[in-house]
């Protein structure tokens, strides 16, 4: 560890790694609601479930880029952290105001939840993925504006690189786009059409930049290739990002009651999404094949190498399945969005946490990386985790297709819960799937605890 | 005058603005239909390769960029070509 | 079909791809972005051709055709501050970076007149399909022509200090196939949205 400071990406990273599992349980709970209907119930009702697996999963890749930042900043920056204390007081109050966000979901009813916290005030409540309730929000901000300033400070007074720059623009845009969660018109068009705002820009838009600046920065780190070329390849990745992804936002505008011009937009534009991405997979192995040296840490190669296939295909690939208005007349809102939905957090955002945990954790232990007897057990976690994620997109992209044609292409379609009943082997497919997901990462945290010197990593 | 045409770029230039104007000419006098499309669209087609081949400079580079480049304009050609001519049946 | 050119007037040298290659990757997206909206436009009008043609009608040809002209010879000074950075000839350099920059002042002025003209009429992105297309096609296009001159601007800048030469115009080539691409991009643009029927 080049810088002192940098210790306080620890606990970020073992507080996502910590909520990923929860988030993988709750999708487990889920995955079984789907073909045993009251499973569990009424302790965990599927929209609360639900509601836990999405946030869980948001939140700990917000832990997981916090703590990517702290490590990375101080490094690029060649100075010491700004204010290592605020970054640790921080850590405390988005974990505490994380966990008692999923106790107050989990507790009480929703309504009452926004009742009791103030949802009277200001309606915030109620919209998929910014359930959180008005404090839990409030909190996001401060946390998300304390660490900005953190950083932002760190680069000012250091070394100001064209990968921390992108990194910075990508997290202030994470918190200025994530203020349209308080924005809430009657309108229901206005609404949806300003939510987007927040979840379309996050994930399709400025966490791309995230994505872009992390990937460059392990691919220094591990293969020695120099600086410039690294950054030449980043400019031209973040300006084909947010060309396509800012306009490409139009796709989801097609059915929600606005002109009708954002259907060509939104086509043509999202269309070539997967150009990015692309250029990120091509990037990661033109990096690694030109590499000056073999960096000791296989492992976080395999992730750099993996984010940038995953993301290609789940974030590019399969959201071109769909993203063309005359498709998407057809398939919005069926399986094939979960099974998209899936493969992209994961191989774009999960991918990239856990590669920059697998690069920074040994380096925050006091090594270079992990024995080898770790990094083949987190090489097998790497790939059964993979492969599972491969089959659940594909068993979902089956019940997806199967429910489009049966309930929609058809001449004579069948009911909604009809239709279910027929694609419930791809669920329960789906679901053992999910099951040797979680054996993969289970393997990934037993790794963690295998060879080396110092064990006390969780 | 004939020193300045020995730069391939002043050629290209001179070309390229007389295109232009036959272009516009035939926009002028209303022609429309088959044979007034294909003349447009090659029009157009010999004009792309000038900027590629002499303003972009590709004359002298790696064939695969010359291709690339070269590819581009012959496949929108192409599918220009097909979509009008689908118009016209 | 290009045969009105012959081979270039310097001895020739080895196969080498003017400017960067990070720039020549972004020009393909680019392009190919272009494609894909061109395409969407011919086939889009191919359902429709009779609306398509009678809308046409409406449009500016003089100003479309002007524009060509414009972008054109903005190119054109662009490849002769190349040429200029080749023999390096600083002033040269400078002074047709220049020239090109007005050039696409000219277009944009040019553009803003056109838009003026249509927008004044009430004619918006939902008056019809092929409005939603000129309007679009051609906003997109605007947007390059001011990044490039943007870019241009940087390297007037950089072209003042002395920065290009016959031994490092890397970054003067990179800028000048940005700015011929926006002019390629127009040559097929305005034959297929202002004239072809």
């Amino acid at each position: 560890m080049q810088y002192k400071s940098q210790a306080v990406a620890k606990p970020y990273f073992i507080a996502a790694i910590g909520l990923f599992v929860g988030q993988i349980l709750f999708g487990l709970i889920l995955g079984a609601q789907y073909v045993l209907g009251d499973f569990l119930f009424p302790a965990i009702p599927f929209n609360v479930a639900r509601m836990v697996h999405t946030n869980l999963l948001i939140v700990w890749l917000l832990f997981g880029f916090m703590g990517g930042a702290y490590f990375m900043i101080p490094e690029e920056a060649e100075t010491e952290l700004f204010s290592p204390k605020l970054a640790l007081l921080m850590f405390w109050i988005f974990l505490v105001a994380g966990a008692a966000t999923i106790v107050g979901y989990l507790a009480v009813p929703y309504a009452t939840l926004a009742e009791l916290t103030g949802n009277d005030l200001l309606e915030t409540m109620g919209r998929e993925f910014l359930e959180q309730p008005l404090p839990t929000k409030i909190g996001i901000v401060v946390v998300a504006l304390v660490f900005l300033f953190n950083i932002t400070m760190t680069v000012l007074k250091g070394k100001k690189t064209a990968i921390a720059t992108v990194l910075l623009i990508g997290l202030w845009g994470l918190a200025v786009f994530f203020l349209f969660s308080f924005y809430n018109p009657v309108n229901v068009v206005l609404d949806k059409f300003f939510w987007w705002w927040t979840v379309h820009l996050w994930v399709e838009g400025v966490w791309e930049l995230i994505l872009g600046s992390f990937l460059a920065f392990v691919l220094i780190k591990t293969t020695g290739v120099d600086r410039e070329v690294i950054e030449k390849w980043l400019y031209v990745i973040v300006t084909l990002t947010l060309i396509t992804g800012l306009i490409g936002m139009g796709h989801h505008y097609f059915w929600i009651g606005t002109p009708e011009y954002w259907q060509w937009w939104g086509s043509i534009f999202s269309a070539l999404e997967p150009i990015p991405f692309f250029a990120m997979t091509v990037f990661a192995f033109n990096m690694v094949n030109r590499r000056r040296r073999e960096h000791p840490n296989r492992a976080a190669v395999l992730w750099a190498l993996g984010v940038g296939v995953m993301a290609f295909l789940g974030a590019g690939v399969w959201g071109f399945l769909h993203t063309l208005a005359p498709v998407n007349y057809y398939t919005h809102g069926s399986q094939i969005t979960a099974a998209h939905g899936h493969m992209s957090f994961y191989g774009a955002y999960a991918m990239l946490v856990m590669m920059m945990i697998s690069y920074a954790m040994p380096i925050l232990n006091g090594k270079a990386a992990n024995s080898n007897k770790s990094q083949v057990v987190e090489m097998w976690a790497f790939w059964l985790m993979t492969i599972a994620m491969v089959f659940i997109t594909l068993f979902l992209t089956a019940a997806g297709i199967l429910q489009v044609w049966l309930q929609r292409v058809s001449d004579s379609p069948l009911p909604f819960m009809v239709v279910q009943e027929k694609i419930a082997i791809f669920y329960w497919a789906r679901e053992i799937s999910g099951v040797f997901f979680l054996i993969g990462l289970i393997l990934y945290i037993t790794s963690f605890f295998i060879g080396g010197d110092k064990k006390e990593t969780a | 005058m004939m020193n300045a045409l020995k730069n391939p770029a002043n050629r290209a230039w001179v070309v390229l603005i007389i295109a232009t104007l036959i272009t516009w000419y035939l926009g002028e006098v209303g022609a429309a239909g088959t044979a007034a499309i294909v003349a447009m669209l090659v029009i157009a087609f010999i004009k792309g390769r000038l900027v590629i081949l002499d303003f972009m400079e590709l004359r002298n580079a790696p064939t695969m960029w010359r291709m690339l480049l070269e590819g581009w304009l012959i496949l929108v050609s192409s599918l220009i070509l097909l979509a009008y001519w689908i118009s016209l049946k | 079909m290009a045969s009105t050119t012959s081979a270039p007037e310097e001895a020739p040298h080895s196969k080498r791809l003017p400017g960067d290659l990070a720039i020549w990757i972004f020009i393909l997206a680019e392009m190919l972005a272009f494609a894909v909206f061109f395409s969407a436009y011919a086939f889009a009008r191919a359902g429709n051709a009779e609306m398509f043609n009678l809308y046409q009608q409406t449009l500016n040809r003089n100003a479309g055709a002007l524009n060509t002209l414009l972008l054109i010879t903005g190119s054109w000074f662009v490849v002769l501050a190349v040429q200029a950075a080749h023999r390096d000839d600083n002033k040269g350099v400078s002074r047709n970076v220049a020239l090109g920059i007005l050039c696409g002042a000219a277009f944009l002025a040019v553009k803003v007149f056109e838009y003026a003209e249509k927008f004044g009429a009430g004619i918006s992105l939902s008056t019809n399909t092929f409005y939603m297309f000129y309007i679009s096609l051609t906003f997109f296009h605007f947007m390059h022509v001011i990044l490039g001159m943007v870019i241009l601007t940087a390297i007037w800048l950089q072209a003042r200090k002395g920065a290009y030469t016959s031994q490092n115009s890397h970054g003067l080539e990179s800028g000048a196939a940005y700015w011929h691409m926006v002019d390629l991009l127009w040559i097929i643009l305005f034959p297929l949205v202002y004239v072809m029927r």
